[in-house]
């Protein structure tokens, strides 16, 4: 199980980071949300001491740190949040630039 | 934990309270931003007291949110460091709020702008107050979508994508704050700063500790717009409504700067030389690539968005000598820059204000100033005090930074940050220059009437009382560096026993 976490944050991150590089600006930012996953993940992976237990359970010692459940609830709200407002300004951003090409978002640099 | 502990709660709840209260002013823009400005007035009024008392006391008020003791619950700590920050922030903020209500961008009439700078402001007296790391990155989340909302509704067409580059590097800062906060957690078992310390005191071996280093360190150094993630800054800084600009480009970019104070005086304290010398150099590579940056600029509010680079620069080479004497001066600087560059960034704001067109460009605003020489008087003092010259108060934070470079024996360093504090001068004095002596193109273009001088009057006005009047300031800082020098003191504070 541990593994099977470990592979699966290191194979989020692969993607996030690959599609964030890319030249267009919605494959960036479905990187960025694939990366917020992969931290989610890392910070439950934190608590979880054997892993397969749930946070509340009668046997001792088996159980898994409630903490960095309630720690990623609130970063997976506020992500949540972030992905909403970045879509939003990114919707503003291809109508009034009309094009999804970063390269051609640079209004600033003129 | 008695009464006066709780008080700490204030400089936080009431502009939360204020800005929830400032929506449903929504429909009436004047009342509203009356009531934001009262709202912060008290605020400051309150962080003042507290830092007075703190300072007197010399004993840091430790709240414990919810009733839970330290380490287990979230602790807000207001020790001199934070309520100094605080104070700062407040007070910037405040005359932020002065010059929003004379503007005459459409921006100040958005019914949700004094709400945002309400929240702006919590965000970041929280991340000042707290003694969580977690709740850190939840105030400084706050405070990023604030920013970052302020400037997407910006009067410049291009707000949205400046406001776009911010959100999406902050989010990126944001993971790697997360990615610290696990591996600390998950090494040491607790998120309270003070526990945090005083256990990685006693185990520096895990694997994980250089990882949460490196990670904290760059979403610090993306939160004060350090040298190598400093891109979206100048784009921003400049994009944004300039009301905004001066909060952003002052008091928002302090964050990194208390975050590696934290760093180097309370988390690592083993660990800091290392971290030192890694600020020393970013801080003299800033200091010369803003200050280049700045000379080769067409625009006022980028200038002084790449010379908050440059000061930015200029604290961090303070943090990195990191010797009592230079932390004392890094703070006066950080104290001082922020109303310096607040005044400077409302003046340019002003100026573009009265051009023909609303742009800070140099080919637009070229001797817009002839007609406004009153703002020519304030730019000019506000110049001197960017360059480090007397009577101003930046005048005291350079003599302070050289002063502890010389008690340091860094002369290396020190021989290079005072040839680059030339470039500072270079580029104020041609923005003086452009703006206020040469020939308009078209003089009748000029705007009989701009936003208001109110606040940056205040401001300029604080930078020559500082300047005159070092003493307070200086002293307060001296025993912030001199609490900042004794950590134990801190935990003991927030764990008591």
């Amino acid at each position: 199980m541990e593994l099977l976490t470990a592979l699966a944050v290191g194979i989020l991150f692969a993607i996030g980071i690959f599609q964030m590089l890319r030249r267009n600006i919605i494959r960036s930012v479905i990187g960025l949300v694939i990366l917020a996953n992969a931290v989610n993940l890392f910070l439950l992976a934190t608590g979880a001491t054997t892993g397969l237990e749930p946070a509340y359970s009668d046997l001792p010692g088996t159980h898994s740190d409630a903490l960095p459940q309630a720690l990623v609830l609130t970063a997976i709200v506020i992500s949540m949040g972030g992905t909403a407002f970045v879509l939003s300004m990114l919707y503003i951003i291809s109508s009034r630039y009309q094009t999804s090409d970063m390269d051609e978002v640079n209004g600033l640099k003129k | 934990m008695d009464v006066a502990d709780g008080l700490i709660v204030l400089p936080l709840l009431i502009p939360l309270t204020g800005a929830m209260v400032a929506l449903l002013l929504r429909g009436r823009v004047r009342l509203q931003a009356s009531f934001a400005l009262a709202t912060m007035l008290l605020s400051l009024t309150i962080s003042a007291l507290l830092l007075f008392n703190v300072w007197q006391t010399g004993r840091p008020l430790v709240f414990e949110s919810g009733g839970w003791p330290a380490p287990f619950g979230i602790a807000l700590v207001g020790d001199l460091l934070s309520l100094l920050f605080v104070l700062m922030t407040q007070l910037v903020i405040v005359t932020g709020i002065i010059y929003a209500m004379g503007s005459k961008d459409s921006v100040v009439r958005y019914p949700a702008f004094y709400p945002l700078f309400l929240t702006l402001v919590t965000g970041l007296s929280g991340a000042f107050l707290t003694g969580d790391l977690f709740n850190m990155y939840v105030f400084a989340e706050l405070l990023v979508i604030s920013g970052t909302v302020l400037t997407a509704i910006s009067d410049d067409r291009y707000g949205t994508e400046a406001a776009y580059k911010y959100f999406y590097i902050s989010l990126m800062a944001s993971f790697f704050m997360l990615i610290a906060v696990g591996s600390l957690y998950v090494s040491y078992g607790t998120l309270n700063m003070a526990d945090l310390a005083l256990r990685i005191a006693t185990d520096a071996d895990k694997a994980l500790l250089w990882p949460a280093i490196a990670f904290l360190m760059a979403t610090f150094m993306v939160k004060s717009a350090v040298f190598p993630f400093h891109f979206w800054q100048p784009d921003f800084h400049a994009a944004a409504p300039t009301a905004v600009s001066a909060m952003l480009s002052s008091v928002v970019v302090k964050l990194g700067v208390y975050g590696f104070l934290r760093m180097t005086t309370l988390l690592f304290v083993a660990q800091a030389p290392q971290i030192r010398g890694l600020l020393l150099v970013l801080g003299i590579v800033g200091i010369i690539f803003g200050g280049l940056s700045a000379i080769g600029t067409h625009n006022v509010k980028r200038m002084l968005a790449y010379s908050t680079l440059a000061q930015i620069g200029f604290i961090l080479v303070g943090v990195g000598w990191g010797t009592p004497l230079a932390l004392m001066a890094a703070l006066v600087f950080a104290f001082n820059h922020s109303l310096i560059k607040a005044a400077m960034l409302m003046l340019a704001g002003y100026v573009a204000s009265r051009a023909a067109v609303k742009s800070a460009a140099f080919n637009i605003v070229t001797g817009v100033g002839r007609k406004a020489p009153g703002a020519g008087i304030l730019f000019f003092v506000g110049a001197l005090a960017l360059a480090g010259l007397p009577p101003t108060n930046g005048f005291i934070s350079k003599l302070l930074l050289f002063d502890s470079g010389i008690d340091a024996a860094r002369f290396v360093s020190l021989l290079i940050i005072g040839l680059a504090s030339i470039l500072t001068m270079i580029y104020t004095i041609r923005a003086f220059q452009r703006i206020w002596w040469q020939q308009p193109a078209e003089e009748e273009t000029i705007k009989p009437t701009g936003d208001r001088l109110v606040a940056p009057a205040l401001l300029v006005g604080l930078i020559l009382l500082l300047g005159i009047w070092a003493n307070p300031l200086v002293q307060l800082a001296q025993d912030t560096s001199a609490w900042l020098g004794d950590p134990l003191a801190y935990i003991q504070a927030v764990l008591g026993g």
